[in-house]
């Protein structure tokens, strides 16, 4: 049922190494992107319906044909910022195969005429920092990165950049404005960062995952890629499993599996006792899914969608019937709330008004008013600042508040949790 | 008044140097510098940090405090982030926070008498497979129970 | 040059030119209908951050932000559409919900950017029942200006004024999320010459003036238009006053001169002119002592001097005078006393040509220009030394100074009173008390002057741009305008103006803008009486 597209080698300690990676096949797509024009790889990618993996899901190739067909200096980051509650993919891939990802963004830095990268990557994960670094290291000193590349003509130099911890740095122009040594705060679009990104130069950002699949992409072209997943969400794609699963875990799949396989199948299903509540299954912004969607979900962009939710990272967090649902959507308000930058005045204002509400019903003290008014506020919240933030958090409580209505509905009349039997304040201590 | 040590400052200015933009030296500039102050940023480190990057201090205060990584304030010697967020919360992460304050007799963001811990509630870690979990300082501890974690804490000197 | 349509309306504007600014107008007056807006200012950076300037564009189902979304040929925008309305609403609201209610305390009240807004696109029912957040109040900012960062809505403005236009880089905005504020790193105060810019263009009561907080309600005031006499640059101006005096000037838009912005320092010089720094009466030099005299009879006295003395009678010009008065005087004096002995006073020369690169320009007259083309219509060039020479060869007897308005310019007051007094007869025109000339003995006149905000007049700038002024209002009726002085000190007739006392003319202007400011604040008054 896994599909080991990028994630065959992950088991194997070496292939952390330039050496292991190497006999494993590394490093060998490089040489025949080289052998190609850029626009060849580009046409390939664009051909093999790559969408990008860091949440929004954006034709890959299609965004960087939006670069300005010039000679212009510009620059390819990788969004390593992992930070959607419930995703922790990238952070594999990097602690497994940092060449993958070294390989995938040579080849992609190439392709579209870059000649410096960043891998952006939350301050959290010094780990992960440290092997890529080890591995930045080795591809240095084996003259796969820097100035003509093995003889190739082609320069490519990378650096690995640390955030500071923020959610926000996820959005690709919050992204830049921190690399940029300022605030993680998201960027005016227009213009866009393919046209003025980070230093005002054009810019492609991908995520971890989206660039390491560039590689088998090239090795075994377009069509063979498209044989994995369905025909309009081609490929594989790694999903986060987490929650109240069995065996929660990265799993790489054909995109299109059912999402009630992941979660019994591979996942191992509910714990003994337990009945599946609910799933979140793009990571904590996603909509929820009730139980009786799950059935119907298959984990490709268009399937998810028509259940007005996102694939969104492929974080897909299992809810069981042991949890309230007001409580869970306090620690999503909570965290929206802490990481709304501030720059807009509806996220900014909102989160916090959100989030106040819900914990004056989680502390007995709603009013019914309040959940008319939650959805209010959270629909006034909506696509009306400068970026994605805003709408994802409003868009769990949209979904919680419609979806599990009689929930909230009986905490705020008896003033404590349909499900808990208690207060907010009784519930985890 | 703060100063960077010398390696401190080599490093900054190695940072100031690495990125095509001085002010992206600000975030590693700062990490250098809390290293070197114990864990925490004051108004004397962003002021010192002024002088030797030349960017004026409101552009790095902005910067400082708006990642949650720099400490506004004093934590002890091992900062004990519990992860809290919502597949975290799914396995007790929040009982799991609670219980290591009682157990250390603290509360959220303070430091133990004896100096030792701060037990702070943050947003997700990126660990959520593996939940719940906590970061010690720059080391990551997964998959913990209340005892667990206890035991790795006590194993802290 | 795109055409689009704008409320219905066909406009056609420059290439680049964003929907916001077409709407605003190349007159600043929205002829297509207004937008709410917070963080955007015309002389800023876009920031794009209050979310309020939304408007609807045909084929776009998303509401786009009118100050970042340039306009292109054939576009169809609305923001009179429901869908606009409602998101103005809304924006509005979440500007409020941590906005304190502190209007009746709060200095802004009457020219507050969430009072008029509110009033004109907002929701009028909250339903924010939680609590709000605190932050810090009374935030001692800098020499000039104090800070409520819970009045504050994050627009952005006065901290891209410090990059963007004084370029000290004082203010940020720290924290994160609803937690952010406003403030000045520790040690660094804000502190730069054009700091109250920042209260100017805070549309809210966050930042406010030390000078002027607390001292009158907006709506008490009038106000009128002039330049700013403070130095060459001539800034456009607006003086706000009532019968107790001048309270506070602020800037007026001139693209060609200031723009949106004035130094400090232009902002103190309403100060000297109120009545109580001011001469009220001509005083004449007695044995005995001071005599007082209205100030038309003093020089109606003066022309059997200066007839006296005729060909040996100086004048001395600062470049405090309007042209129309130079042009008065002057002739008078080649034509009436056949006296070239004509003399530019210049306080500063060393630092004439300074210029802070921004606004702010050594020369502190507003018109030197303007006095040294009407000398050289008359081809009048003589030097200082010349005038020194003939006071110690007694070949002037008499000398006639139009004295400065802004004597805190004049570092070399005192010599020059000093050195002046040593004429027979010394005539001193000037507005404001000095302790020099009062120490004076022997023939001496001090005549008051009106200031420039009590005359019309033109002021030539730096640039040789000639301004007109209108007159603001009138503080001490019973003084003279130089041209007025000039030609009772030649013995001609002035028409009579009726005696008034200060502060009582009735300036209609400024009473009808008194009014829109009581209408605009209506809700303000129904609520004080709850």
């Amino acid at each position: 049922m896994e599909s080991k597209l990028l994630t065959e080698f992950y088991h194997l300690d070496e292939f952390r190494t330039l050496d292991g990676y190497k006999k494993n096949g590394g490093y060998a797509v490089l040489k025949k992107a080289f052998s190609m024009q850029p626009q060849q790889i580009i046409d390939e990618v664009k051909a093999s319906g790559l969408r990008g993996r860091g949440g929004a899901g954006f034709p890959t190739g299609m965004k960087w044909g939006f670069l300005p067909k010039n000679n212009e200096p510009r620059y390819l980051l990788c969004n390593a910022d992992e930070g959607e509650p419930g995703t922790f993919k990238d952070r594999l891939m990097m602690e497994r195969a940092p060449h993958q990802l070294i390989e995938g963004m040579i080849i992609s830095g190439y392709a579209v005429g870059s000649k410096k990268g960043y891998i952006y990557v939350r301050g959290e994960y010094h780990y992960p920092i440290s092997v890529l670094n080890k591995a930045l290291k080795e591809a240095y000193d084996a003259g796969l990165l820097g100035k003509n590349i093995q003889g190739s003509g082609v320069d490519f130099d990378l650096d690995v950049y640390s955030g500071a911890g923020a959610y926000i740095c996820g959005e690709e122009t919050g992204m830049i404005s921190s690399l940029e040594g300022l605030k993680g705060q998201p960027k005016l679009k227009p213009p866009f960062p393919a046209v003025q990104g980070y230093l005002r130069k054009p810019t492609i950002v991908n995520n971890v995952e989206t660039l390491a699949a560039v590689v088998p992409i090239i090795k075994d072209g377009a069509q063979a890629y498209r044989k994995f997943g369905t025909e309009k969400s081609a490929g594989t794609k790694l999903f986060s499993l987490s929650g109240n699963v069995v065996r929660p875990g990265n799993y790489e799949v054909n995109l299109g599996l059912p999402l009630k396989d992941l979660i019994f199948k591979l996942g191992g299903g509910m714990k003994p006792g337990r009945k599946l509540k609910a799933v979140i299954p793009g990571g904590s912004s996603a909509p929820v899914l009730t139980a009786e969607e799950v059935e119907k979900a298959n984990l490709d962009y268009e399937s998810i969608a028509a259940l007005g939710s996102m694939l969104g990272s492929g974080a897909v967090i299992v809810i069981d019937d042991s949890q309230c649902m007001v409580d869970m959507l306090g620690v999503l308000t909570h965290f929206y709330h802490h990481e709304s930058c501030g720059q807009c005045t509806p996220c900014r204002e909102g989160t916090g008004w959100l989030n106040k509400i819900v914990h004056s019903i989680l502390e007995g003290r709603g009013r019914l008013q309040d959940i008319e008014l939650l959805i209010k506020v959270a629909d006034n919240m909506k696509g009306r600042t400068i970026c994605a933030l805003s709408d994802a958090a409003a868009l769990p409580v949209l979904s919680f508040v419609t979806k599990f209505r009689d929930e909230f509905e009986y905490f705020v009349r008896e003033g404590h949790s349909k499900v808990r039997g208690v207060r907010h304040a009784e519930m985890h201590h | 008044m703060f100063q960077l040590s010398a390696e401190g400052l080599a490093e900054v200015k190695k940072e100031l140097k690495r990125y095509e933009a001085k002010e992206s030296a600000i975030i590693p500039a700062l990490y250098v510098a809390q290293k070197e102050n114990k864990g925490w940023i004051n108004d004397e480190v962003i002021h010192h940090l002024s002088q030797v990057m030349e960017i004026p201090e409101a552009r790095i205060n902005e910067v400082f405090k708006f990642y949650t990584m720099f400490n506004q304030k004093p934590v002890g010697k091992y900062h004990v982030q519990v992860c809290t967020n919502i597949s975290c919360a799914l396995n007790n992460s929040r009982e799991l926070a609670g219980h290591l304050c009682k157990e250390l007799k603290t509360g959220y963001d303070q430091i133990t008498e004896d100096g030792r811990f701060t037990i702070s509630k943050v947003e997700c870690l990126g660990s959520c497979g593996t939940a719940p979990m906590m970061q010690v300082n720059d080391a990551y501890y997964e998959n913990l129970t209340p005892e667990s974690a206890m035991n790795i804490l006590r194993g802290m000197k | 040059m795109p055409k689009c349509t704008i409320n219905g309306k066909e406009v056609e504007v420059k290439e680049g030119t964003t929907i916001i600014e077409a709407m605003y107008g190349e007159k600043r007056d929205w002829p297509n209908g207004k937008v709410a807006h917070y963080c955007w200012h015309p002389s800023l950076s876009i920031a794009g951050v209050c979310r309020l300037c939304m408007v609807e564009i045909e084929g776009n189902p998303r509401l786009q932000i009118a100050c970042n979304t340039v306009v292109t040929e054939g576009m169809k925008v609305t923001n009179q559409s429901e869908k606009v309305q409602d998101a103005a609403k809304w924006g509005l609201d979440f500007h409020l919900i941590n906005h304190p209610l502190d209007c009746p305390i709060c200095d802004q009240a009457g020219e507050c950017g969430l009072q008029d807004q509110y009033m004109e696109f907002g929701k009028y029912n909250p339903e924010m029942a939680e609590k709000k957040v605190k932050k810090h109040k009374v935030v001692d900012l800098g020499p000039t200006v104090v800070l409520d960062t819970e009045r504050c809505i994050l627009c952005s403005r006065c901290v891209r004024f410090t990059e963007e236009v004084s370029k000290t880089n004082e203010l940020g905005i720290f924290n994160r999320g609803d937690r952010s504020e406003i403030g000045t790193f520790d040690d660094k105060p804000l502190d730069n010459k054009y700091s109250l810019n920042t209260v100017d263009i805070c549309p809210v009561g966050a930042l406010t003036s030390k000078d002027f907080r607390f001292r009158q309600r907006v709506w008490y005031l009038k106000e009128s238009d002039t330049i700013c006499n403070g130095c060459s640059t001539g800034c456009n101006v607006k003086m706000y006053y009532n019968r107790e005096g001048f309270f506070r000037v602020k800037p007026v838009y001139n693209a060609q001169v200031n723009g949106d912005w004035m130094c400090d320092e232009g902002r103190d010089v309403y100060k000297f002119i109120n009545r109580e720094n001011r001469w009220l009466r001509a005083k004449r030099r007695l044995a005995s002592g001071w005599e007082e005299m209205l100030p038309g009879a003093a020089a109606k006295e003066l022309s059997s001097v200066v007839k006296a003395s005729g060909t040996k009678t100086a004048l001395v010009l600062t470049g405090q005078y309007s042209v129309e008065e130079y042009e008065n005087i002057i002739s008078n004096f080649v034509n009436e006393l056949k006296s070239k002995n004509i003399f530019h006073w210049m306080n500063m020369p060393e630092k004439a040509n300074d210029f802070d690169g921004i606004l702010l320009r050594g020369d502190k007259n507003p018109n030197t220009k303007g006095l040294l083309s009407v000398l050289q219509n008359h081809g009048i060039n003589t030097k200082w030394s010349d005038l020194t020479a003939a006071l110690a060869n007694g070949s002037i007897e008499t000398v006639v100074v139009a004295g400065p308005e802004v004597q805190a310019q004049f570092p070399d007051m005192k010599d020059k009173v000093r050195e002046l007094s040593k004429a027979k007869n010394l005539i001193w025109f000037q507005s404001c008390k000095n302790a020099d000339l009062d120490a004076l003995t022997g023939n001496v006149w001090l005549i008051p002057m009106k200031s420039y905000t009590e005359k019309d007049g033109t002021f030539v700038n730096h640039a040789g741009l000639a301004q007109k002024f209108k007159k603001v209002t009138t503080v001490v009726s019973e003084a003279l305008t130089l041209l007025e002085a000039s030609e009772l000190m030649m013995g001609k007739a002035i028409s009579i103006r009726p005696a008034t006392s200060p502060f009582v003319e009735a300036d209609r202007q400024s009473d009808r803008v008194m009014l829109e400011h009581r209408k605009k604040n209506e809700f303000i008054f129904r609520r004080g009486s709850l």
